[in-house]
């Protein structure tokens, strides 16, 4: 009876964690190395009450999963030397922290007071052999397309860029780092350029984040509408019911 | 509804940023001054339907999962220790660092500060100061006779005094670098201080690996670059925008849902 409430209320939990997602993108679109989020929803079948002939099926909406776009942001000049980019998609920065391994795509680093190259929030960057220690006696450290790092024409070490097979074995885990959920293993990732003095911006398009905004808001509208009829025809129906018996 | 936390928390690293790019801009034409930057990162995420969790007895597991983010935060706010150009002034007192380092300044509380801005005089006793009056070091006093007064590349400082024509050395300017730069603590008046994260001051003379030389006569501009500040600006300005955007949908959703008739 109440089925056309409750697939309307179906849409409406899936609209409002559209829109936090959506606020979400949008908070992030100045966020350094920051990849676009939308909910990806499906088709949910509901169990018939009764006879499967008589009545036809009712579908709820279900939210399967979050999807990310792991396109290229656009890469920025800034002038500092331990700002790195990664050019090429789908593939990180291999860190360490307390919490483990995690991987990102923020390349603002900087060095802790024992010279050891690490992202602003402290964690450890990986080079080919373990974490990557400068001398700040050498000069600056020059990075070639490949990772390599050298100071004053000594190699240093290499920037260890990784990718996954499959990017949805990937967690956010915040402070722009993502963790491996699962237990694939990552691999070097030598089809990709690290450009130094740069950094890669957000890929979130502002335009398309805003009309997502109005869409979520007139089909929230929308459906409330339809739900605010159901109701009045069922009052409708009982009020003249009612008064026939 | 998360959404307008969200958006809040969009909009107070929007205004964190313009206060940065505003004391940039402020501080163009401020002597060896460094430009900061607001860096941010994504908040903690929730996770609403864990990947990899099974969805059916069948062993079907999750593929994406459901994670939704909070927001933005700043990560840090670092300065950019970029050269800045060296600018001739003419003052023999005046000293730019071509390279790494900083010049070693005692406060009057007994501590080291460190500066890029290297716009020296002398006070009454013939003493190398800064424009506040706080002695460079290690100490260097310039006789009252003195005619000419170089200083080297290297820090070297030599007077030539009346009646003599040998250069006479009264003293050594020394730099200090660090392992982390941008982790000195800025206490004003272009002074910075040594904490934990920037590690102890690793002092040498001028010229030595690993540390720049010095320019007499020139100041060390700013590194302010005013088209990038102002086009940040205008970034910070829009992205404000969007996020206040967000908070006036999330409400108009809140308010329909609340006036549903019953």
């Amino acid at each position: 009876m109440e089925n056309a409430a409750y697939v309307g209320l179906s849409r409406q939990m899936t609209l409002r964690r559209e829109l936090d997602i959506v606020a979400n993108n949008i908070a992030n679109a100045d966020t350094t190395g920051f990849k676009v989020e939308q909910l990806l929803l499906g088709e949910e079948v509901g169990e018939r009450a009764r006879n499967a002939f008589v009545r036809p099926g009712v579908s709820f909406v279900m939210d399967n999963g979050v999807g990310r776009d792991f396109g290229q942001g656009a890469l920025a000049q800034t002038g500092r030397t331990l700002d790195f980019a990664i050019e090429g998609e789908g593939a990180f920065f291999a860190v360490k922290d307390g919490a483990g391994d995690a991987y990102t795509r923020d390349g603002a680093f900087t060095l802790d007071p024992e010279g050891r190259l690490t992202t602003q929030g402290g964690a450890a960057v990986q080079g080919d052999a373990g974490d990557i220690i400068l001398d700040p006696a050498l000069g600056q450290a020059s990075v070639a397309a490949d990772g390599t790092i050298s100071q004053n024409g000594q190699l240093v070490g290499r920037l260890s860029v990784v990718r996954f097979d499959t990017l949805a074995v990937l967690e956010k885990s915040g402070d722009g780092l993502y963790r491996n959920a699962s237990n694939a293993a990552p691999q070097d990732a030598n089809d990709v350029q690290v450009r130094q003095a740069m950094l890669e911006g957000s890929n979130v398009n502002p335009i398309l984040e805003i009309t997502n905004l109005i869409e979520i808001q007139r089909a929230y509208e929308s459906v409330t509408r339809m739900i605010e009829n159901t109701n009045d025809l069922s009052r409708r129906a009982v009020e003249r019911l009612g008064r026939a018996a | 509804m998360r959404a307008l936390r969200t958006a809040a928390s969009g909009m107070a690293a929007q205004q964190l940023n313009v206060e940065v790019i505003s004391n940039n801009i402020a501080n163009m034409n401020t002597v060896g001054f460094k430009r900061q930057r607001a860096e941010f990162q994504d908040l903690l995420y929730q996770n609403v339907e864990r990947m990899g969790a099974q969805s059916s007895s069948q062993g079907t597991v999750v593929p994406t999962g459901i994670q939704i983010g909070a927001g933005v935060k700043a990560g840090s706010v670092y300065r950019v220790t970029e050269q800045g150009s060296p600018s001739q002034t003419g003052n023999r007192y005046d000293v730019a660092v071509d390279g790494r380092g900083y010049f070693q300044i005692l406060m009057p509380s007994g501590e080291t500060a460190f500066t890029r801005a290297g716009n020296f005089s002398l006070n009454g006793e013939g003493q190398l100061v800064t424009d506040d009056g706080y002695a460079v070091q290690p100490n260097i006093s310039i006789p009252q006779d003195a005619i000419d007064v170089s200083i080297s590349k290297s820090g070297q400082v030599q007077v030539i005094t009346q009646g003599s024509t040998e250069p006479q050395v009264v003293g050594q300017i020394e730099l200090a670098t660090f392992f982390n730069e941008a982790g000195l603590e800025a206490i004003g008046d272009n002074l910075l201080l040594e904490t934990a994260a920037s590690g102890p001051a690793n002092v040498g003379a001028p010229g030595e690996v690993g540390f720049g030389e010095l320019l007499q006569g020139y100041t060390e501009a700013s590194n302010v670059d005013a088209v990038a500040e102002i086009s940040a600006l205008i970034i910070a300005q829009r992205a404000y925008e969007m996020n206040s955007k967000v908070i006036t949908t999330a409400d108009q959703m809140l308010s329909v849902g609340a006036q549903v008739k019953s």
